[in-house]
């Protein structure tokens, strides 16, 4: 074995050993910068479980749905424009099953049907105050299908008061909030 | 044994203002409660045997507002068809050519200017999500070229788009077009 014949072995070796390094320090790179820096990869709407009950807001933006991803069943917003999720806080409880969403023009309003003890009540969910209010309290009847009008004023819904299914329409009054319409 | 003193006139006229002042007190907070506990409150939807009102005899049902407009799913003709109320004239309007004698309707929406009405309809066994002008009167499949069966159609107030689902894979998704029925550009979950 002469000294060049070695040499060249250990160039071989180092530059066998160099490849991997160089690839897990490119991915490492790639990764850290996916996650750092610059705008998210956007994320799909749909996933491998039910998703159901699709609800477009007004201006055509936003839509709320029910998902079985997560183990539960809860509503979710997803942003048409930036595709991605918007967090709704407070408002999908894991004592209560939620169902049927609708949205205001802008999304600020979500009004959907809530089961935590069996009777589905009409619940409003406020993105702004992160607040939900029970609309149906004291309403003596099964309701079922709620939907919000643009303005977030009026929701009309299906109720079995009087031993079949009628519609009947709450009005939340002209001193509230209105979402901006058109 | 202490003295009593009987009450002066004076202090009889007190205790009667007082009374008087914690009435007008109970009243003023009953009648502030009460206008506080007026909204939400439903508003009056009577019904019309002669079926022109947005409840009938029959089962009315999936209903959806927008703008002065209320469209709902009724079975006052017998048939499972769609119904638009306006809530200015209290009347519902005609809808021509969009009930049909074979079809079932279900879960209909409509924009705010109430010109486009979108529902799942069932023709034969197949599903279809349909768009209804009535400015044109006409009639239209936006998941015509879908091999899959859909329903739960939902439109945007301004009429530009239409999301519903569709089970493509074995399972409910959703699917969001735009109103002539070109599919959003939307990422897809990696299968």
């Amino acid at each position: 074995m002469n000294r060049g014949e070695s040499q060249s072995r250990w160039r071989r070796g180092w530059r066998r050993q160099l490849k991997p390094i160089a690839l897990s320090l490119a991915i490492s790179l790639g990764l850290g910068g996916c996650a750092g820096r610059g705008p998210e990869p956007p994320v799909a709407l749909d996933s491998y479980y039910r998703d159901e009950q699709p609800a477009l807001s007004g201006d055509g933006r936003l839509l709320a749905f029910v998902s079985g991803r997560d183990g539960t069943q809860s509503i979710l917003l997803y942003d048409l424009q930036r595709r991605r999720f918007i967090d709704l806080p407070n408002l999908n409880r894991d004592d209560a099953i939620a169902e049927s969403p609708s949205l205001s023009y802008s999304g600020r309003y979500i009004v959907y049907l809530a089961s935590d003890r069996g009777r589905p009540e009409i619940e409003l969910y406020d993105r702004i105050t992160r607040r939900t209010q029970v609309l149906s309290s004291g309403y003596r009847g099964w309701v079922r299908h709620p939907r919000i009008s643009p303005d977030g004023r009026y929701i009309v819904f299906q109720t079995g008061r009087r031993g079949q299914w009628d519609i009947e329409i709450i009005d939340r009054g002209p001193n509230i909030e209105l979402d901006r319409q058109q | 044994m202490k003295d009593v003193k009987p009450l002066g006139i004076d202090k009889i006229a007190i205790i009667k203002r007082f009374k008087l002042l914690r009435l007008s007190l109970y009243l003023s907070l009953v009648t502030a409660l009460s206008s506080c506990a007026a909204y939400p409150r439903l508003v009056n939807s009577p019904v019309d045997p002669g079926g022109r009102s947005l409840n009938s005899l029959a089962a009315d049902i999936s209903p959806a507002i927008s703008g002065r407009y209320i469209v709902f799913v009724s079975e006052r003709e017998q048939r499972q068809d769609i119904y638009l109320y306006d809530r200015q004239t209290q009347r519902t309007i005609a809808l021509p050519g969009l009930n049909s004698l074979d079809t079932i309707a279900e879960s209909p929406g409509v924009s705010a200017d109430g010109r486009y009405i979108v529902f799942a309809g069932n023709r034969r066994g197949r599903s279809g999500i349909f768009i209804y002008d009535r400015e044109t009167r006409q009639l239209r499949d936006l998941s015509e070229n879908l091999d899959a069966t859909v329903r739960n159609p939902s439109i945007s107030a301004n009429g530009s788009t239409v999301a519903f689902e569709a089970n493509l894979n074995g399972q409910w998704d959703i699917l969001v077009y735009n109103r002539n029925g070109q599919p959003l550009d939307l990422p897809t979950p990696v299968r």
